[in-house]
Order: C-alpha cells, then sequence, then structure tokens
C-alpha cells in the first residue's frame, strides 16, 4: 500500500485571526447535502490531456516533503508524482485510468508465455538517460533497475510482495538475478517459478522497473543507504535540476525546502506519450495545509499536492469552482476488527457492528460526499471488478442495505451472536486504538460511540497513525479489538493488488502486520492464491469481485469510505491530476492557460 | 504554640473609644483578618464567585446541560454539519455551535469545567503535598537530607516538562506505563503536574523552615520533650498555610493551562471526553468556517484562568498585607 498524502496533513498550529471574527469566514454556510453539484469540477476521467499551452514554470506547494527521490526506494504519492515525470518505467497509466496500463518504456504490450511463467517486454528503441549519462537506454537497465531494488541498500518496499515469483528473486540482494534475461539490447524476459506473470506484469507500472544505468548507480547502490537518489538520471520528460556531476542533492533538491524539476534535454517527444507541457516545475515545500490552500486558490500558476483541508475544499466549492478537481478510485477506509480473538471472533458481531455504523456520519467527517462515497463492498471505485462485486451500492445484504446505521438489523445479529436482549453483554471492554488528527480522529469516535450504543464497554486511545499501525494495529500480540482508521491504496488497479495484503491469512505476520483484522478464512485464502495466478483482466475481474461478496459474507471488517481526492489549482492552471497514485497532480499533462 | 495568634485592632468604633474600659476590644482571629481584607478586593471577589460558578456547572454538568435544554457533550448528530462536514454555527438549539461530529459545543464547555478543575485542583493538590512534605523535612533536618532533596529537586527542575508530558502521553497512550499505575488522560496528566511543581513549592516551604525551625516556639516544643514529627507538622506546618495558600492559588491556572496544552498537542485527555484544550485543537483546521468552535472554549478557558489568577493575588494581598500592591 503506498503511502497517502492524508498522513499528518493537518498540522496542529493554532490559528490567528486578527480581525474580526466574522472575517475569518462565514459561519452560517449550510450548504446541504442535496446541494452538492459536481458542475464545473474537474474530473481526470474527463479532462483533456491535448492542446495544452507549452511553456511556463508551475509552482506547487506541497506541505509535506518527499520521502525518496530515488525510483528504487520510493512508495510515496508525492515521490511518485515527481518520479513519474522523471522516469519512465516499463508501463504506466495515463491520467484518465487505474485500469488500462500504457506501454511506457515498453514499445508495446508485454508477451505472457502459455504456461504463465515467463514475461516478456520490448523496450523502445531512441529512449536516452538525461545528463551526464546521456546514452541510449537499454533492457540491462531495466534488468539492474529491477535487481537493484533487492540490494538492502536499496530494500525496495515492494519487491518480495511482487516479484519473489521470479526465478533467484528470493534470495537476491542487488546482484544478477537468474530469472531476469535480457536476450538483446530491447529485450527483456522474466522466468517465474510459478504461473503468475499476470501479476507481475501488472506490478511493472511501478517506479522500481525505470531504467537505472548501472555503471553509474553502482557506485552510490554501494553506499547504506543508497545515494543514487541524489545523483538520479532521467529518462522522462524531467529531470530534477542537478550539477555538472548529475548531483540533485542541493541543487534540484533542497530536503524541507524545494525541489526543481526542468526539462530533460535528452528526451524525445516521439517516444513518449506525455505531452510535457510546463518547462519547469518549482515545488516549495512546508507550510500550514489551510494557508497553502488559499495561497493556491487565490493565487496564480501554483496547485497544492496534499490534500487541502476540508475547509479549503469547502471555500473551493464555493467561490473558486473552477479550481476545483475530483478524483474518485483514492482508496479507502474500513474499521478492522480482530477476526482471531474478542467478540468480533464471530461473524455475527461484527455483521452488528456493520449494520449499526452510522457510514453517512464517518464520510461526512471525512469531507462529505464531494471527497467520499459510503463504501458498501472492499473493491473500490476504478479498480477493476467493482462493478462486478456491487458498485458503489454494493451486496444486497441486510447489514449493508442502510448507510445510515441501522439499530434494529445490528440487534438481530447480536441475537445470533447470543445475546438475547439484543445488546452485548459479555463484559469485555473492547480496545479501540485509532489515529489522531482530522478526521481520522472524528472517526475513531463515531466508532467507538457505535460500539458503545451497541452495549460494549470501550476504551479508546488516539495515537500518531505510524504508531498506531506500527505498534498496535500491525502488531497481533497487542490483542487490538477495533482499529478504526485502517485503509489501503492499491499499488496498481487490480483486484489482488487492493484484496490480498489485507485479507489474505498468509499474509499475517508477528509485525508490520497488513492484515490488520487477522482475517484467515481458509475458503477466502485459497479462493485468492488461486485467483492470484489468473491470467486476463476479464478473469481476474470476475475471480476478484466473487472473492469481494465473501470477505462482505464474511463481515471480515467493517467498511465506511471510498475516497475521491480533492486537488485544487489556481485559476490559471490547466491541471490534470492522475485517477491512478491517489488523484495527484500530473506534471507531464498538466499545462498553464 | 504557634505563632499568628489573633491580632488586636480597633473595634468599629474608631478613634481612641478602644482605650476606654468596658469590653470594647475585639478579638479576631487570623482568618477573620483575612476574609476582612481580601473582601475589600473587588476583583478578587468578583473573580472568586466566578470560580464558584465554574465549580457549581463542574459538578452539576448534567443538570445543568438538561435544565438548558442541551444534548449531552457526547450525542453525536451528522444532521448538523453541512455536505462539506463542516459544523453549523451557534442557533437558539446550540448557543454555541456545534462541532465536526455534531456535538454541542456548549454542553462540551459546560463538561470540560470538571476537566479542568480536576486538573487544576487535583494536580495542585498531590504537588502541594509532595512539595510540603518534602519541603518541610528537609528545612527541619537540614544536612545530607537538605543536600540529596534539594539536588533531586535541581535534577527535576531541569527536566523538560512540556516534552516529558509529550512523551510519557505518547508512550502510555494506549496501556498505561509504569505497569499500569500511570494511565493515559487524566491519570498521565496529574501525574506530570505533580512530578513538575512539587519543586516550586518544596523551595518555599523549605526555606520558610530553616527560618521557622530556630524561633523559639520550636525550642520551647523540643523542651517540651515534642517529637521531631509534631515539631514539623504541628508546630511549624501552620505557619506556613498563607504562603501555601497563595502559591497553590497561582499554580491552579497553570496547571490548568498545561492540561489545555497537552490536550491541544493530543497528549492529554483522550475523547470522547470533552476538553477545552482538545476542542481548541480540532477547532484550528477549521477556524475559517466554524470559529464558534474555538472561540467558546477559548473564552472559558481565559475566563477560568484570570479568575484563578486574579483571586491568587487577592489572597496574597490578603494573606500579606506587608506586600506593596
Amino acid at each position: 500500500m503506498i503511502r497517502t498524502m492524508r498522513t499528518g496533513a493537518l498540522a496542529a498550529l493554532m490559528a490567528v485571526c486578527v480581525s474580526a471574527l466574522a472575517a475569518c469566514g462565514s459561519s452560517s454556510s449550510t450548504t446541504s447535502s442535496s446541494s452538492i453539484s459536481s458542475n464545473g469540477i474537474q474530473s481526470p476521467k474527463t479532462e483533456s490531456q491535448t492542446g495544452g499551452k507549452r511553456g511556463g514554470t508551475l509552482t506547487v506547494l506541497n506541505h509535506e516533503d518527499f520521502e525518496h527521490i530515488d525510483p528504487g526506494e520510493a512508495y510515496f504519492v508525492i515521490d511518485y508524482q515527481a518520479l513519474y515525470a522523471t522516469q519512465r518505467p516499463l508501463f504506466s497509466y495515463k491520467p484518465n485510468t487505474f485500469a488500462e496500463p500504457s506501454p511506457d518504456m515498453a514499445s508495446g504490450p508485454a508477451e505472457i508465455s502459455s504456461d504463465n511463467k515467463t514475461v516478456t517486454v520490448h523496450i523502445r528503441h531512441g529512449v536516452h538517460f538525461g545528463p551526464p549519462v546521456n546514452r541510449e537506454v537499454t533492457s540491462a537497465d531495466v534488468a539492474y533497475a529491477i535487481e537493484r531494488a533487492a540490494n538492502p541498500n536499496v530494500a525496495n518496499p515492494y519487491f518480495q510482495g511482487y516479484f519473489s515469483s521470479i526465478e533467484g528473486a528470493e534470495k537476491a540482494s542487488g546482484g544478477p538475478i537468474p530469472g531476469i534475461k535480457t536476450p538483446d539490447k530491447y529485450t527483456i524476459a522474466f522466468h517465474l517459478t510459478k504461473p503468475n506473470a499476470q501479476i507481475v506484469l501488472d506490478a511493472l507500472v511501478l517506479p522500481l522497473s525505470a531504467a537505472v544505468p548501472e555503471e553509474f548507480a553502482k557506485r552510490y547502490d554501494a553506499k547504506k543507504p543508497t545515494e543514487y537518489g541524489n545523483y538520479q538520471v532521467a529518462t522522462g520528460p524531467y529531470m530534477f535540476k542537478s550539477n555538472s556531476e548529475g548531483k540533485v542533492l542541493g541543487t534540484g533538491y533542497q530536503p524541507g525546502k524545494s525541489a526543481t524539476l526542468v526539462r530533460n534535454p535528452n528526451w524525445s517527444a516521439s517516444t513518449d506519450f506525455r505531452p510535457a507541457y510546463l518547462n519547469e516545475i518549482d515545488i516549495k515545500i512546508g507550510g500550514d495545509t489551510n494557508v497553502i490552500g488559499r495561497q493556491v486558490l487565490e493565487g496564480s500558476g501554483s496547485v497544492q499536492n496534499d490534500a487541502p483541508a476540508k475547509a479549503i475544499v469547502q471555500l473551493a466549492y464555493e467561490k473558486f469552482r473552477g479550481g476545483l478537481e475530483i478524483s474518485p478510485g483514492s482508496g479507502d477506509h474500513y474499521i478492522a476488527v480482530n477476526n482471531k480473538q474478542g467478540p468480533f471472533a464471530n461473524v455475527n458481531m461484527r455483521k452488528a457492528l456493520w449494520a449499526a455504523l452510522d457510514r453517512v456520519a464517518m464520510d461526512k467527517a471525512r469531507g462529505g460526499t464531494l471527497v467520499t462515497n459510503v463504501m458498501t463492498h472492499f473493491l473500490y471505485p476504478e479498480i477493476p471488478g467493482f462493478e462486478d462485486a456491487g458498485g458503489l451500492a454494493g451486496p444486497k445484504v441486510d447489514y449493508n442495505e442502510h448507510d445510515g446505521g441501522d439499530m434494529a438489523v445490528a440487534e438481530k445479529y447480536l441475537k445470533l451472536a447470543g445475546y438475547p436482549s439484543g445488546k452485548y453483554t459479555g463484559g469485555k471492554t473492547v480496545e479501540v486504538v485509532g489515529s489522531t488528527g482530522d478526521p481520522a480522529s472524528e472517526d475513531a469516535e463515531i466508532a467507538n460511540n457505535t460500539l458503545k450504543s451497541l452495549g460494549f464497554k470501550t476504551k479508546l486511545s488516539l495515537v500518531d497513525q505510524s504508531v498506531m499501525y506500527s505498534k498496535y494495529c500491525g502488531v497481533p500480540a497487542e490483542e487490538i479489538d477495533v482499529c478504526p482508521n485502517v485503509g489501503w491504496v492499491a499499488d496498481f488497479g487490480d483486484g489482488q493488488a487492493t484484496l490480498d495484503v489485507p485479507f489474505n491469512g498468509k499474509n499475517i505476520a508477528s509485525t508490520g502486520n497488513p492484515n490488520w483484522g487477522q482475517v484467515n478464512n481458509p475458503k477466502i485464502n485459497a479462493a485468492m492464491n488461486k485467483a492470484e495466478l489468473l491470467v486476463g483482466k476479464e478473469a481476474r475481474e470476475k475471480a476478484w469481485a466473487a472473492i469481494d461478496r465473501e470477505l462482505v459474507e464474511g463481515a471480515v471488517a467493517i467498511p465506511y469510505d471510498w475516497d475521491k481526492e480533492a486537488l485544487i489549482e489556481s485559476k490559471d492552471v490547466a491541471g490534470v491530476g492522475d485517477q491512478w497514485n491517489v488523484g495527484s497532480w500530473d506534471y507531464s499533462f498538466t499545462s498553464l492557460k | 504554640m504557634s505563632v499568628g495568634a489573633a491580632e488586636m485592632l480597633p473595634s468599629a468604633g474608631g478613634g481612641l473609644d478602644f482605650l476606654d474600659a468596658g469590653g470594647q476590644i475585639a478579638a479576631r482571629s487570623p482568618l477573620q483578618l483575612f476574609w476582612r481584607r481580601f473582601r475589600q478586593d473587588r476583583v478578587a471577589l468578583a473573580s472568586l464567585a466566578f470560580i464558584g460558578f465554574v465549580v457549581f456547572l463542574a459538578v452539576a454538568a448534567p443538570l445543568v446541560v438538561k435544565v438548558l435544554g442541551l444534548p449531552g457533550p457526547n450525542v453525536e448528530n451528522s444532521n448538523l454539519t453541512n455536505a462539506f462536514g463542516s459544523p453549523l454555527g451557534p442557533s437558539s438549539a446550540h448557543p454555541f455551535g456545534v462541532d465536526a461530529l455534531g456535538e454541542d459545543v456548549m454542553s462540551r464547555v459546560i463538561y470540560g469545567t470538571r476537566v479542568s478543575l480536576e486538573v487544576g485542583i487535583l494536580g495542585t493538590g498531590v504537588a502541594a503535598a509532595i512539595g510540603i512534605f518534602l519541603g518541610v523535612v528537609a528545612g527541619f533536618y537540614r544536612g545530607w537530607v537538605d543536600t540529596l532533596l534539594s539536588r533531586m529537586v535541581d535534577v527535576v527542575l531541569s527536566v523538560p516538562i512540556l516534552l516529558l508530558g509529550l512523551g510519557l502521553g505518547a508512550a502510555c497512550a494506549v496501556r498505561g506505563c509504569v505497569k499500569g499505575l500511570i494511565q493515559p488522560g487524566i491519570g498521565s496528566i496529574i501525574f506530570i503536574i505533580a512530578l513538575a511543581n512539587w519543586t516550586y513549592i518544596y523551595r518555599i516551604v523549605r526555606g520558610l523552615v530553616l527560618s521557622l525551625r530556630e524561633r523559639e516556639f520550636v525550642e520551647a516544643s523540643r523542651a517540651l520533650g515534642a517529637s521531631d514529627a509534631r515539631i514539623m507538622f504541628r508546630e511549624i506546618l501552620p505557619n506556613l498555610v498563607a504562603p501555601i495558600v497563595v502559591y497553590s492559588s497561582l499554580l491552579i491556572p497553570a496547571n490548568i493551562l498545561f492540561e489545555a496544552a497537552l490536550s491541544f498537542l493530543g497528549v492529554g485527555i483522550r475523547p470522547p471526553t470533552a476538553s477545552w484544550g482538545q476542542m481548541i485543537a480540532q477547532a484550528t483546521p477549521i477556524f475559517t468556517t466554524a470559529w464558534w468552535y474555538m472561540t467558546f472554549p477559548g473564552i472559558a478557558l481565559l475566563l477560568t484562568v484570570l479568575a484563578f489568577n486574579l483571586v491568587g493575588d487577592g489572597l496574597q494581598d490578603a494573606l500579606n498585607p506587608r506586600t506593596a500592591r
């Protein structure tokens, strides 16, 4: 799961309004749910990707800094955003899709062998590395990029998750991997130990497949951690500004302060589908999201990259609607409940909580219908199989029918769970660990109150989001009963990337456990292990949609929010957002008006 | 025997009438003298009345909320937020508006008095008890006991207490610390306040005891065979009431603010318990669209802290009339 920008996006800084209270904003805004209209709001699905004006400098305001600017290390929305303008993976998504990757460094669709154990990709001729390397990219550069992901100095976070079936990958540590072959300068083949070619192919949209010149990078990869990011060589239309030795750090990237992307002089438009209208992208790092939001909406030539504050989204909708873009399919949020022990080991207890939860209130706390859809199952919008799995309405089961919660249905399942009064009388105090900050803490409070309404005594603790995952919800030994603030963003548009990690029992780990609810249903596990091997979009869609229905039937978690990402831009910016990557601005398609 | 016996003062007649025989001379207790001086300070009196009001609100919060026709402090109502999740402003049904969960802000402000007073008074009480006990012991025994305790105070005073509060608040957030001895929420805040503040009272008490232990009444008690404990806590301690009361009254508002700061930073009172600091923190990101959410808890915090400070000043003047105003 890629880390999203929502983490800690709202700094707890005291706002001071020195003028009259009335000047601080309207107190009488009573926009009702029914008056929300999508008129005038941009969407990546409908925005034009062509016809932009060439030239100009875009100013990007980021509350948060990059984590890594090395394509092998990166696993964060903001990192990806810059890297997909500077690097070219084998495949990538155009802004309007999260389901159909396009050949990027690849010259065409990949070939999968009949036994589903070999993936062959041909790469483009005539793509050159940026300075200081300047030579043509070959398949050996792609092979090295993937091999270095296994180098402990690079420590790529998803290599073992998606590429471990490549022959020799499990034991790889940065050197050549026997299962990666480069029969010629423009061909690379992946030989697999099991027939899961489709997932390996799908994962080639991730930035680790962006070519890295071994002769240049090796000296930096020998350091722990690797320093290649500070000297990265571009293949995309833009590059981090660098000095004559190719050093980015201190030139095109000042940690905590700024970054500058300039045109890659060796990029050729004829080899790429990106229009790359802008001449330069200046990224300013830091600042309060509320302030940044106002600067963008009221200023010129700029976009905000972090998720805007709720107040800013409202302001944009009411006064700057042309500068507001909503990107659907930006992940989900649900309540993880302990399937292994405690009261929620009983499926009827989980259904009772699902039925009782007011998902409308949970979503309103996140900003309302403009930026959320009520979550009714586990494949989220834009992920292949979503419609098969029930679409927005979701499966027709009684505990899923009332978005606003239904205590009568909840009581029914409590009775089925062995509590004839329709209230929990087991006496256990349920331990609830949520995340601090807006809107997570509000969702945690609503979930906590829902538990109380079912008769539970609760102990609610709110901690920093990273602590919530690393010390409590991701550590089964802590025996946390309810984690109300977990969520998932798929690495790429596929049912397996959405459902397998958080719900397959094989992924339960003693620390860093991503299966927060410890879901370990043998039937579901078997179905997932089988579906993993399927090849072809349609077959996979059907299989993962069926698994989704099983997850709903087992009420393995309590869903409440499908995220839609709000993006804001100044009036003179023709921003194009990405459907994928949590809906962030795409620098390669955005232009100035 | 203790000092501070009844003071002889003119009776109401004024002039030199009090020199007349016939029982015209009135003896007043220290309490009466204190009250005579204190009630002349109208600002302090008004502040005391406000504190009384706050205490009433804290004790009778459920009743007050019911009488005012407000929902309880944790009654969520998403119908009271607009389509963007922004809370609706003040209205006749919700005079202070609602928060992002649709909870009534006035109701939460009223319940918030409980947390502020609990932390302010209990935290100060525990700190004072520790500071008084150790201060009396150090001042009375002097020597290595004094040296040991005073160095300990130096160490405690060098601890950055807000950082400690943030650290303990985070570390003890879920399971508590020290085998559950320090529990998250009010318990850990009171612990931190006591840990930080006993040193100030210790220093004051120790200094005064060092002086008092040389006085004749102590010598007399010792001659009569009184034990050390009796001398310390029955003879010397009553003479320290005035400075302890004054200093403690000034610590209470500081501790209320400390709780608000910790809650603002997310390591204080845990939701859904209403706390002014926590409310101000939650209101910060939505201040531009919901000014009332920060304003009313902010005013409550300001007035309460101001009232305690003014009462503290009044006590200082009344208990120590030699202090120039």
